[in-house]
């Protein structure tokens, strides 16, 4: 089975996506991706994120291979109730955008006691465009990754994955990732010869999950980064099945 | 996980790709290497699981110094001839130079592609593509009937001072209508680059360059027309098989993607190349 953690839908303000849920989830089943966490895209930038997360639960109602990643907003004044809904709507995960959103993560400290509580992943998101490419008007720069291991090293009980971290960000993590069971890694926007093989010789086969960006990148590249120059073993790990362990999928 | 082995097969090219940027990993990448054959040795290793046959090679120096001197140049260019020499049939390698000093890059395209055979000129971040240093070096790769590789990117965070922007290389592309100029990088130009170079007949622009966005190949196909759009990888700094699916993941004809994966760019090599057309080699 294949999980991907990473998938969104919507549209992207700087440059054309075929980004309507139906294209993203053909795109992804082209590449034979099984189960689809999939967040709106148009929630970045919007000034209340919320407002995307009614219409996604509803694209996503009652289907097995779609599931709805919320974006939550902690610096908006009705996020509990936004995670509580996240709950009632039988969400496994919830993202966050620390950057386009304008906060730091040890600033938002009332939000990790209600996320144990509720059991929910949380991703966050370190990058969406390669700064250099984005808009001139809208540069946003990634959330270090050190942010996010200083809060899993504060807040072990959470379950924290690192979303489109490059691979020298995630390779400088990777003693704090190793046999860490509730902080992961997606390789959406992991690059380079060998990047994910490399990964895996770090000890990291079993930090890593499959994310593919879609649809600001193309599917077909995501997949073929992590299967082409590993064993099907290890593969499989990274495809789906930690996922599947960290997010209770079947 | 047989299905992965089936995936596997599924997503790799049907037909054999040359790959026209790529660098040593003397330069860039995850891997310390300590002489050109284990180089070539791990290179091809990793092209050969992508279906990568051939490899277009330049090296900027193991320093990777935005303005070398020719010394520089030299070696970096002898390193790149060693691979050359331990996999023949895999690379081709381009002779690297600094547009700030003309007169010895001249001679330096002199001792490597005339004399050495190599197959194409390599021009980086010295000097932006409008500075008349690089008219003499055009002009040589000219009368040696040999492509230029071209560095171009629009970075929202500033270009280097001598990092030459797409129009830059549209204004070299119309200073010397006969070259045959392979400008680097469309996911580093962009939406905004490729009308750049719409006008620019003799100017290919390479796929490489950032991140495997979505939609970005097929608006190049449809602004330049197919033909002017060539596989390049940047590896490894780049990974071969996630640059190649922003070919085989868009929507081309298989005869559109065996042209952007092959005949394009056989079409810019030199005769000595020995690089046919891919109907030749299937």
């Amino acid at each position: 089975m294949i999980v991907d953690v990473s998938a969104f839908s919507g549209a992207w303000p700087s440059h054309p996506v075929h980004g309507r849920v139906e294209d993203v989830v053909d795109s992804l089943k082209a590449v034979s991706v099984d189960r689809i966490l999939c967040s709106p895209l148009d929630g970045v930038w919007c000034r209340n994120p919320h407002l995307y997360n009614g219409p996604l639960y509803r694209a996503c109602a009652d289907r097995k291979d779609l599931l709805a990643v919320p974006v939550i907003d902690p610096t908006m004044a009705t996020w509990e109730a936004e995670v509580g809904e996240a709950v009632e709507m039988g969400a496994k995960a919830l993202r966050l955008f620390p950057n386009y959103h304008g906060y730091s993560l040890e600033d938002v400290t009332s939000l990790w006691d209600p996320i144990h509580t509720t059991g929910l992943v949380t991703i966050i998101q370190t990058r969406m465009e390669d700064p250099r490419r984005q808009h001139p008007a809208s540069v946003v720069e990634d959330v270090a990754v050190k942010q996010i291991l200083e809060l899993g090293g504060k807040r072990p009980d959470l379950k924290l994955v690192i979303g489109g971290a490059r691979t020298g960000d995630i390779r400088s993590a990777s003693e704090v990732l190793r046999g860490n069971e509730n902080l992961y890694a997606d390789v959406s926007q992991a690059d380079g010869l060998d990047a994910v093989k490399v990964m895996v010789e770090d000890g990291l086969a079993e930090s890593l999950l499959f994310g593919s960006h879609a649809p600001l990148f193309i599917p077909h590249s995501a997949v073929a980064r992590v299967i082409t120059d590993i064993d099907d073993d290890l593969a499989d790990a990274i495809l789906g099945r930690n996922a599947a362990r960290l997010f209770a999928i079947q | 996980m047989s299905n992965i082995g089936e995936l596997r097969e599924r997503l790799r090219s049907p037909w054999p790709v040359l790959d026209c940027h790529v660098h040593p990993l003397d330069c860039f990448g995850l891997y310390k290497v300590e002489t050109p054959e284990e180089d070539a040795e791990r290179l091809i290793a990793s092209a050969k699981r992508s279906g990568i046959v051939k490899m277009i090679l330049f090296s900027l120096h193991r320093t990777t110094p935005r303005e070398p001197t020719m010394e520089q140049c030299q070696e970096a260019n002898d390193w790149a001839m060693k691979m050359t020499d331990a996999a023949p049939e895999v690379f081709l390698p381009f002779c690297y130079v600094n547009p700030m000093y003309p007169d010895e890059s001249v001679e330096e395209i002199e001792r490597c592609v005339g004399e050495g055979k190599m197959c194409g000129v390599k021009l980086w971040v010295a000097r932006r593509a409008t500075d008349p240093g690089l008219d003499p070096i055009v002009e040589k790769a000219v009368s040696l009937d040999v492509p230029l590789l071209q560095h171009a990117w629009i970075k929202t965070t500033g270009n280097l001072v001598g990092e030459s922007f797409p129009a830059d290389v549209a204004d070299l592309s119309r200073r010397h209508p006969d070259a045959r100029i392979i400008m680097a990088h469309l996911n580093g130009i962009g939406l905004r680059g490729i009308e750049d170079i719409v006008d620019c007949e003799n100017v290919v622009v390479d796929v490489s360059g950032g991140d495997p966005e979505s939609c970005l190949v097929e608006i190049a196909a449809e602004r330049l027309g197919h033909t002017r759009v060539v596989y390049g990888s940047d590896a490894p700094i780049r990974h071969y098989a996630v640059t190649l699916g922003k070919v085989l993941g868009s929507h081309f004809s298989d005869d559109q993607k065996q042209d952007i994966l092959w005949n394009n760019a056989a079409r810019l090599l030199p005769e000595w190349a020995g690089v046919g057309l891919l109907e030749d080699a299937l």
